[in-house]
């Protein structure tokens, strides 16, 4: 299960920090800049202003985009240090690459969303509190089987679908930091929902922690 | 070009004189263009674009829509090209500098006025239905030239793109999915393609719109350090049939006429080369997405 | 085919003129000399254009400030009643930003902005009339009104459109209807010179004419800025004259 991602960090010249993540068929990038010089309406006395743009893969984007930046923007909000860069910006940019969903949903989305800021942040060396991942599962009609990483047919099938994203501390799922979900379920499953996601948080958390420690070992390549 | 970055003096005056005896930092000659690298996707009309360090993604997508009132019999060809703070922090995000407009109008009018995508092939039933492609353009870094990237990429996601079948029953319109009748390529006319050049004054600049002395620099493809430092630039599109679908110089450093000739020549033996190469590259993703079908289409008979 | 004919067999254009003649070309130099510091108004055939220039005066902005050279802003404006059709235009219109952009640069250059540091020259177009040569019009009502200013210029900037029929005869100076059925070109050449300042092209047109084209631009703008030079040049004498009367 460790290999059901593709990342790259990174990728960008530009940006202070930027990685790819492919997951299934969805694909994205993120690019973060910061901290940088915030203008004058985004400033804030005591801790940096986080900017966050989705960008649609396909069309222009409208506020389907917005919610799903005002998400991303609530978990990144509580895991960077905001407070060490004060009057200062980080600006968080996702372009979507593919949505590998159907426009009705954005589960896959906004945990591709996640974990790519996650990545890139580490990438652009902004100070973060904790590691956190996400991951989203799905629960099928008939046969209540939870299902993780659903793609795009099983969660037209799917009575309902979750996005869930913890905190990691040690390689354990520490604290839940955002749930979502949509559909009907009991809160038995819910709950059994929360648990499986967490435990293959944990597992996907070894291929994740290869590719930033190899990103790492090459960016300090002059050390050795 | 784009405000907050800035080259100090120093290296404006190197910059001139390694340009002054034909050497570019990156060490290319001055009609040279950087590497292009294209790649398309699996996806038909996924379209990565690398120029340098430049880069750049396009999606071509296809909807039905209705037609445009003054234009009944022709379908909607949209380009959207806003750029986002991940090509740099310069760029801010949900504003369009005049820079930007500048580009996007640059590359409608290469593209659209220039008639590369036959629009009345997009017509379906006049005045009710037609296709409106779009083609969606994301840059992800910035080293100079977005134009010339923007329109290649555009022009080879177009020619790659396929649409959905469809089948017209009376009033009725029936699309197919791609399992069901292989899709179509949209109708590209020609390929329009940009050179941008950028230029340079070694003397003294008053001294080239007075007088007579011409000795302009002028260089191909420029990188954001060099279109920084330059006193002008000017777009170039033409196709291989020799036609020039666009030429935009807008202000800058006055050129002469003859200069303006020899720019074209230039830009036209390029043109030649890109498209001989986007025409090679078509082709074998074609041959391969056949190979694959047939290897699909076997696997399928020894299943059963 | 086109309703009209473009070019007769005996060599006529649609309002009756041969290939390589212009439109009729009128200026007027400090046509509002109270309400700005330069103005004047432009007639290039059916096209009229009107320009006013304030500065070099104080920016409002601290933006717009800079201690090494003037900065130049150009707003145009096309008034609905321009065109046959009113239609209003939506403010941000992207062919109106692509103009004063265009005009913009092509005076960053033509001016000796570096007389004028920390201050702002602001050219205000007003298109009254819309046939053809929008670009070109504008070009030279900014040329006049700068030096009824008094702003100091390398030299004139003169500017006229000329198109392509059939693929071998160029067509000076187009108006609406020709801009409609030909592949054309905007050229703006800095005074008696063979350099442009200023080359727009928006259509198809062969590699092998675009020598044609720009040949016959190019004689056009020098014939314009004759004309221009003896507006100028009346304006000054009577100028004089009136201050040796008093």
């Amino acid at each position: 299960m460790t290999t059901s991602f593709n990342a790259e960090l990174g990728i960008l010249d530009r940006v202070d920090g930027s990685a790819s993540y492919k997951f299934g068929a969805t694909s994205l990038i993120c690019s973060v800049s910061g901290p940088i010089e915030a203008k004058a309406r985004q400033e804030l006395p005591t801790s940096a202003a986080l900017e966050v743009t989705i960008r649609p893969d396909v069309g222009v984007s409208s506020t389907r985009e917005k919610l799903t930046e005002d998400k991303l923007k609530s978990v990144l909000g509580s895991v960077i240090s905001t407070f060490l860069y004060p009057r200062q910006l980080i600006q968080v940019v996702v372009q979507i690459l593919d949505a590998g969903e159907a426009p009705c949903y954005v589960v896959r989305e906004l945990v591709g969303c996640i974990n790519a800021c996650y990545l890139a942040l580490i990438d652009a060396k902004v100070g973060i509190s904790e590691s956190f991942y996400a991951k989203c599962v799905a629960i099928e009609q008939n046969t209540g089987k939870l299902i993780l990483d659903p793609t795009d047919r099983d969660l037209t099938s799917s009575k309902s679908h979750h996005a869930v994203c913890f905190s990691l501390g040690n390689g354990k799922s520490k604290s839940l930091l955002y749930s979502e979900s949509f559909g009907q379920f009991t809160e038995e499953e819910l709950l059994k929902v929360l648990d499986f996601a967490a435990e293959a948080i944990e597992q996907e958390n070894i291929g994740v922690r290869k590719v930033i420690s190899e990103a790492v070992s090459n960016d300090y390549v002059w050390m050795s | 070009m784009f405000k907050g970055f800035e080259v100090s003096s120093n290296e404006q005056a190197f910059t001139l004189e390694t340009l002054k005896s034909g050497i570019r930092f990156d060490g290319r000659k001055l009609e040279e263009m950087r590497d292009i690298d294209i790649r398309l996707g699996d996806e038909y009309g996924y379209v990565e674009v690398r120029l340098g360090n430049t880069k750049a993604i396009v999606r071509i997508s296809a909807q039905l829509a209705v037609p445009f009132e003054d234009r009944p019999y022709e379908g909607i060809f949209q380009i959207s090209t806003e750029i986002s703070p991940m090509a740099g922090p310069m760029f801010e995000a949900g504003r369009q500098s005049i820079d930007e407009v500048l580009i996007s109008r640059l590359v409608e009018k290469a593209v659209r006025r220039s008639g590369a995508l036959d629009l009345e092939s997009l017509c379906i039933i006049a005045g009710s239905r037609c296709w409106a492609v779009r083609a969606d353009v994301h840059f992800l870094d910035y080293d100079g030239n977005f134009i010339d990237a923007t329109c290649l990429a555009v022009m080879v996601g177009l020619s790659h793109f396929k649409k959905p079948d469809i089948a017209i029953n009376g009033e009725e319109i029936v699309l197919f999915s791609t399992d069901q009748r292989d899709p179509v390529p949209l109708s590209v006319l020609h390929i329009p393609l940009c050179v941008t050049f950028a230029f340079y004054n070694p003397n003294d600049v008053e001294e080239n719109i007075k007088g007579s002395s011409s000795g302009e620099l002028i260089l191909v493809d420029p990188t954001m350090k060099e279109e920084a430092q330059s006193l002008g630039s000017m777009t170039l599109t033409l196709n291989k049939n020799r036609e020039i679908c666009q030429i935009s110089k807008a202000g800058g450093l006055p050129i002469d006429a003859p200069v303006i000739m020899d720019c074209c020549s230039i830009a036209y033996s390029i043109v030649e080369r890109l498209t001989e190469k986007i025409k090679q590259l078509l082709k074998d993703d074609e041959a391969k997405r056949i190979d694959i079908n047939v290897q699909r289409a076997l696997s399928a008979a020894n299943d059963r | 085919m086109s309703r009209f004919e473009i070019y007769s067999p005996e060599g006529l254009r649609v309002d009756g003129r041969r290939w390589n003649e212009i439109r009729r070309f009128e200026c007027r130099i400090n046509s509002h000399p109270t309400s700005s510091d330069g103005s004047s108004y432009v007639e290039q055939g059916n096209t009229k254009v009107l320009c006013l220039v304030q500065g070099p005066m104080e920016p409002a902005l601290r933006s717009q400030s800079s201690t090494a050279q003037g900065s130049l802003i150009v707003n145009v404006s096309v008034t609905p009643f321009a065109t046959v059709e009113r239609n209003k235009r939506p403010r941000n219109d992207r062919r109106i930003q692509e103009l004063s952009a265009t005009l913009t640069r092509t005076f960053n250059k033509a001016i000796v902005l570096k007389n004028y540091p920390r201050s702002l020259i602001q050219v205000n177009l007003q298109v009254l009339a819309l046939d053809g040569g929008l670009l070109a019009a504008c070009t030279n009502a900014t040329t006049l009104a700068l030096m009824d200013a008094g702003i100091s210029m390398y030299d004139y900037i003169s500017s006229v459109t000329a198109g392509i029929f059939d693929g071998q005869t160029p067509l000076l100076d187009l108006n609406t209807i020709e801009e409609n059925e030909l592949g054309f070109l905007t050229v703006g050449v800095i005074g008696e010179s063979e350099k442009l300042a200023l080359l727009l092209m928006e259509d198809r047109v062969g590699m092998d004419s675009l020598e044609k084209v720009l040949a016959i631009a190019i004689a056009g703008s020098h014939r314009i800025r004759e004309l221009m030079d003896i507006q100028v040049r009346n304006y000054g004498k009577h100028k004089v004259a009136k201050l040796a009367n008093q």
